[in-house]
């Protein structure tokens, strides 16, 4: 038998269950974990301690979730609030915004096959803005509406709009395997 | 509510090329630090231990035998002696059997 969320955050908030929340931390890691790993320019052990914090929060303020939203939708929220405290704390936000633009560069060599499309990929999001970045892997990659990533992201809908525009336009320049792969 | 344009070929490829991550441990590690369950189970028992005792006190020392019998003509006649001890047992009564369902429902 198969709990909905709602079920499972219903057991969680009224008996502490443990288990029903694992299974939510099941069902939530890899997209949650994605998303931060990508946030961080794959640096996947500093983007799973992120992680392993956004669920520690969203176990704690479980109670504040009125169910108005998706509940992934809430937990990319956490995770992004505590990217950004992360990014503060580094500077990178600061320094992103200068390097902005600075390269147009393609990635890597023009190729075909669909393992080096990912890692071209994974190259071409890592040379994104972090707003840009998460917008593009919020709505292209996890199929979040932009209202939903506009709520995640914390910022105006239009911004989230003009992200996706202009990041799916940098990925275009800066994917040669792309069109291979579009014609395969 | 306005959608990723579906038509881009790019969309599809980025879908293609979402990785799903392995947990390898991810979820065992979280539970692991969220931090300790609250005593739930604290206060039922207590509520429980303490109606046991009362009911061994209440059997113990109230006045069983000297309870005036009850009829229709001395509950009619409102006579305080006879029911005041009545009311006490009956009180005492209601307040064990409230105390358990308390225990038994106790939600946190």
């Amino acid at each position: 038998m198969s709990f909905t969320d709602a079920d499972l955050i219903a057991r969680v908030l009224s008996r502490e269950d443990q288990h029903a929340f694992g299974e939510l931390v099941r069902r939530y890691q890899s997209p949650v974990r994605s998303f931060l790993a990508r946030l961080m320019r794959g640096d996947t052990h500093l983007a799973d301690d992120l992680a392993q914090e956004t669920f520690l929060k969203a176990w704690r303020k479980l109670h504040t979730y009125r169910g108005t939203a998706r509940f992934s939708t809430w937990l990319f929220g956490i995770a992004f609030n505590e990217f950004r405290t992360v990014a503060r704390q580094r500077k990178e936000l600061a320094l992103e915004d200068i390097d902005e633009g600075s390269s147009t560069e393609p990635v890597q060599s023009a190729t075909d096959s669909r393992s080096d499309l990912r890692l071209d990929l994974t190259e071409a999001l890592k040379q994104l803005s972090s707003n840009e970045r998460a917008a593009i892997v919020l709505c292209c990659q996890n199929g979040l509406s932009h209202e939903e990533a506009a709520h995640v992201l914390d910022c105006p809908l239009g911004t989230v709009k003009t992200n996706v525009l202009r990041g799916k336009e940098k990925l275009k320049r800066r994917l040669p395997g792309y069109q291979h792969y579009e014609s395969a | 509510m306005s959608q990723p344009e579906d038509k881009d070929p790019l969309d599809a490829v980025l879908r293609e090329q979402h990785p799903y991550i392995e947990d390898d441990g991810f979820t065992t590690r979280v539970l692991a630090a969220l931090p300790p369950r609250r005593r739930t189970w604290l206060r039922p028992i207590l509520l429980l231990g303490a109606t046991a005792i009362g009911s061994a006190l209440a059997i113990q020392w109230l006045p069983w035998e000297n309870l005036p019998s009850l009829d229709a003509s001395t509950l009619l006649s409102l006579n305080s002696q006879v029911l005041l001890p009545w009311l006490l047992v009956l009180s005492v009564a209601a307040s064990l059997t409230w105390a358990v369902i308390a225990a038994v429902q106790w939600e946190d």
